[in-house]
């Protein structure tokens, strides 16, 4: 079995794991955390995003050796010491959740868009959330609490 | 099982020299196509060869390197013959499937469906193939030869899409028809890159997927454009008729061959009006 090694939320990791382990599996059945998600087996929820150097990825659609050497960010890593992180706190405040099962892949999703566009219009969430599937909210309050979140890490 | 993923080129040829391996780019198609199964034999692994990615103009053609992403390609500064290409890459899935598929692996997946295959063939483009013993190049058209068939040789990696300059004029645009706007698999897309001299039409590229089991160009029609005056009459010459003698459309659950000739027709209307900078 292949070794493999990243660093996730900031820690270095190393596993021996089959190489048809997916990234997602490793980091829920290996790491336990959790709070990555598999919504789908099509790749097309967007439940499992998590950052893969810094861009969003789904992590259902990548194998962990695919990951080998790479810096990853999931939903654990957010907050500061327990203080959530503004998106989080956005999603709180705007009640951008219901269930709250796509929750960490919309977050995860929405800092990558932040990333790239500061200040996000209402057709850009919209738009960059294709990949994000909520069967609960109807988006309207996911699309509030994104641009909420950005205004207030623009500060 | 064995799974390769070298960090140089040469290294990633030596290991096909040794027997056939499943090449590996993004993953998102042959992932989701083995699904909890196991990894199909060996395996190479391509993601960690830095050489392989990023777009470069040369004197004589624009080179993708294999490991180019879709995200890579829309953000990239382009001349307006790309534009298709680009219209191309927001269509891909969604974001996080364009931040890890690269266009290489769209083309050597061989799908009907593949949105990238009509916005390359406008740009005559060349798939570069090399083996540890020597590199060859072959036009698009020749390359994909029926549904997930291609001409590559299991000792070959498609290193690069190879666009002559010659074909990188004009402008281009892409129309795409799905069931829904996103995540879909296309009913029919097609490209168009029309360059114009004097309100004259001076060069014509169309190209139609998702229709036939191999996306085609429509050179007859092509030449029937070239020395058109641009406007909106361009449309009357653009008909059902004249995507029917270059692609005899199939029929499956997304649509009838005849409402694919027709959603065809109209797509190329479009996208020659936009490409002509009439619409
Ligand atoms: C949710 C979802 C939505 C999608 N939507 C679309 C869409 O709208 N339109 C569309 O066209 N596609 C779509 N796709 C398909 C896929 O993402 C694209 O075709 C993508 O460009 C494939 O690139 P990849 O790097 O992931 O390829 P991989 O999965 O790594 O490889 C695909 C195939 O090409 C071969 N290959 C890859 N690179 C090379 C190389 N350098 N040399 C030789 N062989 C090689 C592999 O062996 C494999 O057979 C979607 C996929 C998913 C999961
Ligand atoms: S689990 Fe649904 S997209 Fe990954
Ligand atoms: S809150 Fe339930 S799926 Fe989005």
């Amino acid at each position: 079995m292949p070794t493999v090694s990243m660093t996730v939320n900031g820690k270095s990791v190393s596993a021996d794991v089959e190489s048809r382990t997916l990234l997602v599996q490793f980091l829920r059945e290996h790491l336990a955390l959790t709070g990555t998600h598999v919504g789908c087996d099509t790749s097309q929820c967007g439940a499992c995003v998590v950052h893969v150097n810094g861009v969003s990825a789904k992590s259902c659609t990548m194998l962990a050796i695919q990951a080998d050497g790479a810096d990853v960010a999931t939903i654990e890593g957010l907050d500061d010491n327990g203080t959530l992180h503004p998106m989080q706190e956005a999603f709180r405040d705007n009640h951008g959740l219901q269930c709250g099962f796509c929750t960490p892949g919309m977050v995860m999703s929405a800092l990558d868009l932040v990333k790239n566009n500061p200040s996000p219009s209402e057709q850009d969430v919209r738009e960059w959330l294709e990949g994000n599937i909520c069967r609960c909210t109807g988006y309207h309050n996911i699309v509030k609490a994104i641009q909420a979140g950005a205004a207030a890490m623009r500060g | 099982m064995e799974y390769g993923r070298p960090t140089e080129l040469d290294e990633a040829l030596a290991l096909l020299a040794g027997g056939r391996r499943t090449i590996l780019a993004g993953g998102t198609d042959l992932y989701p196509a083995i699904a909890a199964a196991a990894l199909p034999g060996d395996i190479l692994d391509i993601g960690a060869i830095a050489g392989l990615r990023g777009i470069v103009e040369g004197a004589e053609a624009w080179r993708i390197g294999a490991g180019t992403t879709w995200t890579d390609l829309a953000r990239a500064t382009l001349p307006a013959a790309f534009n298709a290409l680009k219209q191309a890459a927001l269509e891909i899935g969604s974001v996080q499937i364009q931040n890890t598929a690269t266009i290489v692996g769209n083309l050597c997946n061989a799908s009907p469906a593949a949105d990238g295959v009509p916005a390359l063939l406008i740009l005559d483009a060349q798939l570069e193939l090399q083996s540890a013993e020597k590199t060859r190049h072959l036009p698009l058209k020749d390359f994909i030869l029926g549904v997930r068939k291609t001409a590559r040789r299991s000792n070959e990696l498609v290193t690069a899409i190879v666009l002559p300059k010659r074909a990188v004029s004009g402008r281009s645009d892409f129309q795409k028809l799905g069931a829904r706007r996103y995540l879909v698999i296309s009913i029919a897309m097609v490209a168009a890159r029309i360059a114009v001299e004097d309100d004259r039409i001076s060069e014509a590229a169309l190209a139609i997927g998702s229709c036939s089991a191999v996306a085609q160009r429509l050179s007859s029609l092509e030449s029937d454009l070239v020395g058109r005056r641009i406007g909106p009459a361009l449309a009357e010459h653009i008909c059902a008729a004249a995507v029917a003698t270059h692609v005899a459309p199939i029929a499956d659950i997304r649509g009838s061959a005849e409402y694919r000739t027709h959603a065809a027709a109209e797509l190329l209307r479009r996208a020659v009006a936009n490409a002509a900078g009439t619409a």
